[in-house]
């Protein structure tokens, strides 16, 4: 049975798109609804749905940036309410994309193309999503990554640099943050969830490596395959390891 | 096209048609004449002053000093007199006057100067030089009408410009804003659900009060309100709980007169930028308020705030445009970081309480 993975911020249209996939492709399963890009992310990570339908403009992430950082892991449907200038990219038949609110007749057409790359065999020959994403990110503006964190750490709030951080780890509703060297090493919690300090962190600084786990790649020692589909990183100067999930193990395929 | 042909009559009756309205004066005429030109024009009188104390006969010089100076003076202000009308017939009457200049100063001559041969010779200098002073006020007059007919249509390029700005604004209906609300009506109206009459009913209210409503001029803000009003309950049918505004007007304000879409303008960027990529969304305020001689319009969410570069769009610059044309200089637009962080836009626009 396909996965399939919704997002967007308004709700009627989601219970619309929702509603005409049960009608279009009643044998798919939605296992997810996501109402921002954050949320989709994550969700993404914890479903692992093969078929992901975004809109394009949503808060924290947008849909675009949720499909570059998809990948190839899943096939992304972009769903919009106006024909941008930017969907012109997707003419090249790469990913599809929908108007809202979406018509059944349509959609049942997205649903075959997608069943078609679906098969295993069909998977070989796709066109480099990653290209059309980079030129579709390129486009849209966005805010500067964050520079400082605000950690209550008792009775003060200490200022953390973010690129003094070696990692973030998610613990429960908190996001712990571990920063500083070996010597002077100390970590804090701050109230921000990971999932949406993700969005606010430099992309070329911070990788995400599990759905729990962000680190500065500065800090990576050396990425340890355990057995197959195990992987954990090493720190430089630290004892502790850390965790790579199989999303992110592509991150670490060596040169 | 037509044919460029003749005007015969600028040959006996030179210089422009129509005189200029006392407002096309006052908006392209209305500089005087610089200092370089002032100087330029004196220098080139005291040369030519000079050339003819050389040409004059021997034991005349007196009568050539005064006629020239008259003559100076006289075309001093006539200039200036044409300066202020330059059309033909204050040409045509400054030229009658250097004619009967020119007679009276033949009569001086013949009256001052018995012998006729040294006459002549003094008729030459003074008659060459009252000859030229028609042509100077005839240069005078041309580039005058030329100058400010140039200035004039210079400012009516601008103008036009902004008109087709402001006509832009109206069709700048977000696409976005109408096919989202459009696609959720469809989905209410589907499922049949009590929400679809209500969106329904403020988008009609929201297109009926944008639609008409830059056609006029200007608009009192309580007729704006109202727009922004079905704007915000469109936004608020969408957005659900991440959207929540308050409207704080004193209501002496309602009769504020101000160009069409302004504070539309600045709550749609509020809500677009401010708050709909807040993943909470957020609040919206909307404040007015009356000082002495001012109204001060205040528009703030509690979003990301400003950008580190505020980057203008075409509707910014559009809103301060139009302030400045319809308000006066002293209307001004401010943009920057709410105070509880956010956005704020700031509108200033003159008010007097005492004719609302």
């Amino acid at each position: 049975m396909t996965r399939i993975l919704i997002a967007d911020d308004e709700e009627a249209p989601r219970e619309q798109l929702l509603a005409a996939l049960r009608l279009a492709w009643p044998s798919a399963q939605v296992v997810a609804t996501a109402v921002n890009g954050v949320d989709a992310w994550d969700a993404f990570l914890e479903h692992e749905p093969e078929v992901c339908f975004l809109d394009i403009r949503m808060p924290g992430l947008s849909g675009i940036d949720v499909a570059r950082r998809i990948g190839q892991q899943a096939q992304v449907v972009f769903v919009t309410a106006y024909d941008d200038h930017a969907l012109s990219a997707f003419d090249a038949g790469a990913v599809d994309y929908l108007l809202k609110p979406v018509e059944t007749e349509r959609l049942a057409q997205t649903v075959q193309r997608l069943q078609a790359r679906l098969t295993p065999s069909a998977s070989a020959g796709l066109p480099d999503m990653q290209t059309l994403l980079r030129q579709l990110t390129e486009q849209s503006r966005r805010a500067p990554p964050l520079a400082v964190l605000q950690a209550a750490v008792g009775r003060e709030v200490r200022m953390i640099r973010t690129d003094e951080v070696v990692y973030f780890e998610s613990d429960s509703r908190y996001t712990r943050v571990v920063h500083g060297n070996a010597n002077a090493g100390a970590d804090a919690l701050i109230r921000t969830p990971l999932k949406e300090l993700l969005a606010q962190l430099d992309e070329q600084l911070f990788w995400q490596v599990h759905r729990s786990v962000i680190v500065n790649h500065r800090h990576i020692a050396a990425a340890v395959r355990v057995d197959e589909g195990h992987m954990h990183l090493t720190l430089r100067g630290r004892p502790e390891t850390l965790p790579v999930s199989r999303h992110f193990q592509a991150l670490f395929k060596g040169q | 096209m037509r044919s460029p042909r003749i005007e015969w009559h600028q040959l006996w009756y030179p210089g422009r048609r129509t005189p200029f309205t006392a407002d096309e004066m006052a908006r392209a005429g209305s500089n005087a004449p610089g200092p370089t030109m002032v100087v330029a024009v004196l220098s080139n009188v005291l040369m030519l002053g000079a050339l003819a104390m050389q040409l004059a006969p021997r034991g005349q010089a007196w009568q050539v000093a005064l006629s020239m100076s008259l003559m100076a003076v006289a075309g001093g202000l006539a200039a200036r007199w044409l300066w202020w009308q330059p059309w033909r017939r204050p040409l045509m009457q400054v030229s009658i006057g250097i004619v009967v200049l020119l007679l009276v100063l033949a009569f001086f001559i013949r009256w001052q100067v018995p012998n006729r041969d040294d006459r002549q010779g003094l008729a030459l200098v003074v008659g060459g030089g009252c000859a030229m002073l028609p042509l100077l006020m005839w240069f005078l007059v041309i580039w005058r009408a030329q100058q400010i007919e140039g200035r004039l249509r210079e400012l009516a390029e601008r103008e036009q410009a902004i008109e087709m700005a402001r006509r832009l604004t109206a069709a700048q209906l977000e696409p976005h804003f109408l096919f989202n609300t459009l696609a959720s009506l469809q989905h209410w109206v589907q499922t049949k659900d009590d929400r679809a009459a209500p969106l329904l009913s403020a988008l009609t209210g929201y297109l009926r009060a944008t639609l008409p409503m830059f056609k006029r001029p200007l608009l009192a803000l309580a007729d704006e309100l109202l727009a922004v009003e079905r704007y915000l309950q469109v936004m608020q049918a969408r957005m659900g709980s991440r959207l929540t505004w308050h409207i704080h007007l004193d209501p002496a304000l309602h009769t504020l007169q101000l160009p069409p879409g302004v504070l539309l303008t600045l709550v749609e960027n509020a809500v677009m930028h401010g708050l709909e990529p807040q993943l909470a969304g957020g609040e919206l305020h909307i404040r007015g308020t009356r000082q002495a001689q001012q109204a001060l319009i205040e528009v703030s969410d509690n979003g990301a705030g400003p950008p580190a570069e505020l980057h203008e769009g075409v509707g910014l610059s559009n809103i301060r445009q139009r302030l400045q044309l319809t308000c006066g200089p002293t209307a001004a637009l401010e943009l920057g970081a709410a105070p509880g962080g956010g956005f704020r836009a700031q509108l200033l626009l003159p008010f007097n309480s005492a004719t609302p």
